[in-house]
């Protein structure tokens, strides 16, 4: 399977934050979402990948090009939505697409008045006017009209209200249906990654935890129930992160065959959500 | 890089609005014709990065496929763009309303334009932002300030420098001056290329 993004032993220094020595390669064809606390790295990361932040060592490509050469090839052929609004504010989106439109070669105005029109953005209306949502809907359609086979983005969903969350994610599952396009997008609202990414990339810390599909993930991470007595130096081998309560314990394992030979059925084994996954991830780092 | 220039007029139309009436002033006060050309040749290329230094502009541009070299080569050709064409409009409004001028106080006020230009752009890039454009507008009051005083030190106190400026003939001096002002204004660009290239947005 071919990688759009690859990232080869990359790390960045910055004060008191660094990213070390990581490899993250993004599928072709697929949608990647990219989880982690706030503060973990994900927007270093894309910064990286839109060449906006150089890493001091390792090597960025995409499409299997790199940033040195071939800058202008790469950008050609992404699309951009950042978190916050990174076109000038006072203008409207007719002036923003007279800016932004012409520097793309295959720049698609049909396609572009095609987005206006199903997102029903005004186009002669000041964007520092419009709401969230409507800012992350009109990045998008400057972001979608010229045909873009990468789209990037940053936390795309922070500060949407649910129903533009999901109206939002059932865009981005339409956009897929090209066949030819790959999506990457960063988010700490897991539930949004449950239902449309293919793969989950998972930074915590300046590290990659894992970078797998969804299935696997589901297979590879269990939530685990029973009662504390249970629990000793041995047993507690198996778990992630243990969260103890008065009524019983609840851990993350990712050793699941491990979990059963121990406990057999004296424990509860569910599925962990993602975001489960994250929090227990998240809350007790216990590299064995 | 044609779109990267035109966006200076994009973003500015209604500065561009004010551009005439600020012209106006400055010819119907009889400001001295090389102040006229000079503040004239600042008007927009000044704005511009008033835009320029928001991180927001940076991350946007840089994420548009264009190169970091791209961006300040548009920055250091619409410049001079705006300088031609605001030299043809004062010199249009000076010949309606009746005033003097020459051809002297047209290369002087692009002179040091250019001159002035070559120090400001590169601090543009240097500094941090929002502290950018009050450097500027303060270092430019305080240049037109000293700056004839100072000519009027050496002029008076310096008969050799005064004896070896009037031993040169006319062409000399001009074409002199003007290929030091182009050394300086590519070494600039020279400059600023380098520091937005290790720029972090």
């Amino acid at each position: 399977m071919e990688n759009l993004i690859d990232l080869k032993n990359v790390s960045k220094r910055f004060k008191g934050f660094s990213i070390n020595n990581m490899d993250l390669q993004v599928k072709k064809g697929f949608i990647t979402g990219f989880i982690g606390a706030n503060g973990a790295g994900k927007t270093t990361t894309i910064k990286m990948m839109m060449n906006l932040l150089k890493p001091d060592a390792g090597e960025v490509k995409l499409f299997g090009l790199d940033y040195k050469t071939y800058e202008k090839e790469i950008k050609e052929r992404i699309g951009f939505v950042y978190d916050g609004n990174v076109f000038f504010e006072g203008m409207n989106l007719k002036d923003i697409k007279r800016i932004v439109g012409p520097a793309y070669k295959r720049w698609d105005d049909a396609l572009f008045y095609k987005y206006i029109d199903q997102f029903e953005l005004p186009l002669n209306k000041a964007i520092k006017k419009f709401s969230k949502g409507m800012q992350m809907k009109a990045s998008l359609a400057l972001a979608l009209s010229h045909h873009a086979e990468l789209i990037i983005m940053d936390e795309p969903t922070a500060g949407l209200d649910p129903i533009f969350r999901r109206e939002f994610l059932n865009l981005v599952q339409e956009l897929m249906l090209d066949g030819n396009r790959t999506i990457f997008f960063s988010t700490h609202i897991t539930t949004d990654l449950d239902r449309i990414a293919d793969y989950i990339a998972f930074i915590q810390g300046g590290k990659l935890v894992f970078n797998q599909s969804i299935h696997e993930v589901a297979e590879n991470y269990a939530l685990v129930k029973g009662s504390v007595e249970l629990l000793d130096r041995d047993t507690e081998k198996a778990f992630i992160h243990i969260h103890r309560a008065p009524t019983g314990f609840e851990a993350l394992t990712n050793n699941i065959a491990e979990v059963e030979e121990t406990f057999g059925n004296t424990v509860i084994i569910e599925r962990a959500s993602l975001e489960d996954v994250m929090y227990y991830l998240e809350g007790g780092v216990q590299h064995v | 890089m044609f779109n990267l220039m035109r966006r200076d007029l994009i973003i500015q139309k209604w500065q561009l609005l004010v551009f005439i009436p600020f012209i106006l002033v400055f010819i119907l006060t009889n400001s001295h014709p090389i102040l006229t050309f000079l503040v004239s040749s600042f008007y927009i290329p000044f704005n511009a990065y008033y835009y320029d230094e928001k991180a927001e502009t940076n991350i946007l541009l840089n994420s548009l496929p264009y190169t970091r070299k791209e961006i300040i080569a548009s920055r250091y050709l619409s410049a001079i763009v705006c300088m031609v064409l605001s030299i043809v409009l004062v010199s249009l409004f000076l010949f309606v309303f009746g005033k003097n001028f020459t051809l002297t106080h047209i290369a002087i006020g692009s002179g040091l334009f250019l001159l002035f230009a070559s120090f400001a752009f590169p601090l543009f890039y240097l500094l941090k932002q929002g502290h950018i454009f009050t450097i500027v507008l303060i270092s430019f009051l305080v240049s037109v300030a000293v700056i004839p005083s100072v000519v009027d030190y050496l002029m008076d106190y310096m008969p050799m420098i005064t004896n070896f400026i009037a031993s040169l003939s006319t062409i000399t001096l001009y074409t002199g001056l003007a290929l030091g002002v182009a050394i300086l204004y590519a070494l600039s660009w020279g400059i600023s290329t380098i520091v937005y290239q290790r720029k972090a947005f």
